[in-house]
């Protein structure tokens, strides 16, 4: 097996060769990402609505199915109708304070399967018993960190009380986000992720961070594109307009 | 290892390609509408041609400093629990996987699309070794099914039927169906679940590793991506070492013009950034992450003649746009990479030898080189590959001798005239409408496929001489 030395040793040798083969140079990094975020996110709170009408239109594009209601207690509601709809009943959930709203209690309380999922580490066990769990769930709800308008894509960071399965094996995803949420380009989700990165991260924070731009797709029969062949075959995006008190990544 | 196409030589899989009615029909309609979609994606985006300016000023700024990036990389991986393992040859890459799943006693590999894997042939060596290998991407998974290989980079059974599907999913998963693509796609769902859920080892190239953070890049549309870095106890990604970049910056340039270049998507369905093993608190994610580095020829060329198609984001924009690939689609390719950009890959993982045909299977035309999102210049590398092909001897010794004796001939001005004068006579039987369609002996190779463009009536010097006396007059 060839050593990290070894390697390293050849790859330095080459590009020693190489020198000035072709000069480039890379982006320009932001030196404090974090304190630019701040600026950027007042800038954008002037401007969430065109940005929200942006979004819309690219999330639709992609097959997105985007929902608007005026305060957090509606998200229930939301949710129960677009299960009613499809003759869904088993719901999965983020926990109360990834979401920012408890969605688990009025679903029940309309006659669905609804299970929040935990909040803080468990056992392997329970692991395993949850993720059959969310494996047999027809409708998934998490909240989306960042919704960028340009492409129609929903950001999800996972975490403690924020598993990746919610948003990825049930046939439905339903994502609910707000203002604060929306920035304009990937260019400035580049920024974004810059500021995510910059420093210690926090204790909460998982391993993978996903963008979401439509249901799942594919075009490898014949070109013939096909929704849901590995995640969800619908995404589903509701904005609350008052904002959410969700613990944002 | 050898490739099993390589039984056949080039011009007899070129040949069979072309004989394919299905094939044709199938590469003319896939490529055609990759070509409008991507024309489309680019028209909508006006800071288009700048953001590929800058993805390519990037990937060349990485490369002068690719020891930095890498080590940066690692030590960022290594930081966030992952572990590193260095493959200088595809030998040793396949025995650190090997290893990696005897080890943690794998059974059962989930696999999202990877290149990287394909090219160092991973599935047979799992195989032999018990562990059973599964593609999950649909059109990887079809052709695995089939015992195939993929015939392009982002859509590799595009030479397959809907009806030919149906009948493999009948043959190999007792599945009797309709030919309907959504029928079909619903059956794979079904079947793939259920490896998802039980595989050990869950195996992945990656689309870029963001030095700074230590972060994984996977691009998929069907999801599979996030299946197999998510739900296996253990992960390994195999990646080329020239797939790293500085930061997140620089990946959002990238992510702003891959899907376009590849789909004609603004972005993929599902990007996933992956930063190693499952943290504390999380539901979902691997005990244990690996990362692979992968030298397999890369690393000779950063100071080679192919030192640019390391840029290369294996978007296949190149193969769609290729008048070549178009006829021949990917399997007469004969290896892993198919189109332009896959007859350099070849060249760099195998030697220039390896491409001493396909180095011709190009008509230089220049479409490959704008249409890839970072510029690569793939005719030049392609001219300068057919020179060392001619210049090593490795070209037939008749095709070496008629170009030897013409470069003769053009050093020797009054030779020349003569010979043209000559040729002009010599041609008289066999030139219609300015074209010889068929000349005898060995030189009939040359016009076996091609017409050869008959010797005028009067030759540029003499026209020249012409124009010059009524210039004077």
């Amino acid at each position: 097996m060839t050593s990290r030395t070894e390697f390293f040793r050849r790859i330095r040798a080459e590009v020693e060769r190489g020198r000035g083969a072709a000069p480039g140079t890379t982006a320009p990094r932001p030196a404090q990402p974090r304190e630019r975020l701040d600026v950027l996110r007042r800038e954008l709170s002037e401007r969430w609505r065109e940005n929200l009408d942006c979004f819309g239109r690219e999330f639709e594009r992609v097959a997105g199915v985007l929902h608007r209601v005026g305060d957090a207690r509606e998200v229930p509601g939301v949710v129960a109708r677009i299960a009613a709809e499809r003759g869904m009943r088993k719901v999965v959930a983020w926990p109360g304070e990834t979401l920012g709203l408890d969605i688990v209690t009025p679903l029940i309380a309309q006659g669905l399967e609804a299970a929040a999922m935990p909040g803080a580490e468990v056992g392997p066990a329970e692991r395993e018993r949850l993720r059959a769990l969310a494996a047999a769930a027809d409708l998934g709800v998490t909240a989306a960190d960042v919704a960028i308008a340009e492409t129609g894509t929903l950001v999800v960071v996972s975490g403690a009380g924020r598993p990746r399965s919610t948003s990825l094996l049930p046939a439905c995803h339903v994502a609910v986000f707000d203002r604060e949420a929306l920035v304009e380009s990937l260019l400035q989700m580049g920024l974004v992720l810059e500021a995510w990165h910059e420093g210690a991260e926090p204790s909460w924070r998982g391993a993978a961070i996903n963008f979401i731009t439509g249901p799942s797709r594919t075009a490898d029969i014949e070109l013939t594109l096909t929704r849901g062949v590995h995640g969800p075959r619908e995404v589903h995006a509701v904005f609350v307009e008052q904002g959410i008190r969700a613990h944002r990544a | 290892m050898t490739e099993p196409e390589l039984a056949t030589p080039f011009r007899e899989r070129a040949e069979r390609a072309l004989g394919d009615r299905f094939l044709q029909e199938a590469l003319t309609i896939a490529t055609t509408k990759f070509i409008t979609l991507r024309r489309e994606a680019f028209a909508e985006l006006p800071e288009g041609e700048a953001l590929r300016d800058q993805a390519r000023a990037i990937k060349e700024a990485t490369l002068q400093r690719l020891d930095y990036w890498l080590e940066r990389l690692v030590d960022n991986v290594e930081r966030r629990g992952g572990h590193v393992h260095y493959a200088t040859s595809a030998d040793e890459a396949r025995a650190i996987v090997l290893d990696i799943a005897r080890r943690t006693g794998a059974r059962m590999a989930v696999k999202s699309k990877s290149m990287a894997t394909e090219e160092i042939h991973l599935n047979e060596a799992l195989e032999a070794a018990g562990v059973t290998p599964v593609e999950t991407d649909l059109g990887e998974y079809i052709i695995q099914l089939a015992h195939e290989r993929p015939s392009h980079i982002i859509a590799p059974a595009i030479h397959k039927t809907k009806g030919q599907v149906a009948e493999l999913f009948a043959r190999e998963l007792g599945r009797e169906t309709e030919p309907d693509p959504e029928v079909l796609t619903r059956i794979a769902r079904v079947e793939l679940r259920e490896k998802f859920l039980q595989a050990d080892l869950g195996i992945s190239g990656a689309n870029f590793a963001v030095a700074e953070t230590g972060t994984v890049v996977l691009v998929t549309n069907e999801g599979n991506g996030r299946m197999v870095t998510s739900l296996p106890r253990v992960h390994v990604a195999v990646m080329g070492v020239e797939k790293v970049i500085p930061s997140m910056t620089d990946l959002a340039v990238f992510l702003a013009i891959l899907a376009k270049s590849a789909t004609g998507q603004k972005l993929s369905v599902y990007t996933s950034l992956v930063n190693g093993p499952r943290r504390g608190g999380e539901l979902e994610g691997p005990e244990e992450f690996h990362l692979v580095l992968l030298d397999n020829g890369r690393v000779r060329q950063i100071a080679g003649p192919l030192r640019e198609s390391l840029n290369c984001l294996r978007c296949g924009a190149c193969l769609n746009v290729c008048p070549v690939y178009r006829q021949i689609g990917g399997h007469a390719y004969g290896y892993t990479y198919p189109g332009p950009i896959g007859i350099l890959l070849t060249a760099m993982l195998n030697g220039p030898a390896s491409v001493k045909d396909l180095a011709h299977a190009s008509s230089l035309c220049g479409a490959c080189m704008d249409a890839c999102p970072v510029r690569i210049d793939i005719p030049r590398m392609l001219i300068e590959l057919r020179k060392e092909v001619s210049e090593g001897r490795i070209a037939p010794w008749s095709e070496r001798m008629v170009f030897g004796a013409f470069a003769w001939l053009l050093r020797r001005p009054g030779l020349y005239r003569l010979g043209a004068r000559l040729g002009r006579l010599a041609q008289a039987p066999l030139a219609r409408g300015g074209r010889i369609r068929r000349v005898p002996l060995f030189f009939g190779e040359w016009t076996r496929t091609r017409d050869l463009p008959a010797i005028a009536p009067r030759t540029f010097q003499e026209r020249w001489a012409d124009l010059e006396r009524e210039a004077r007059r």
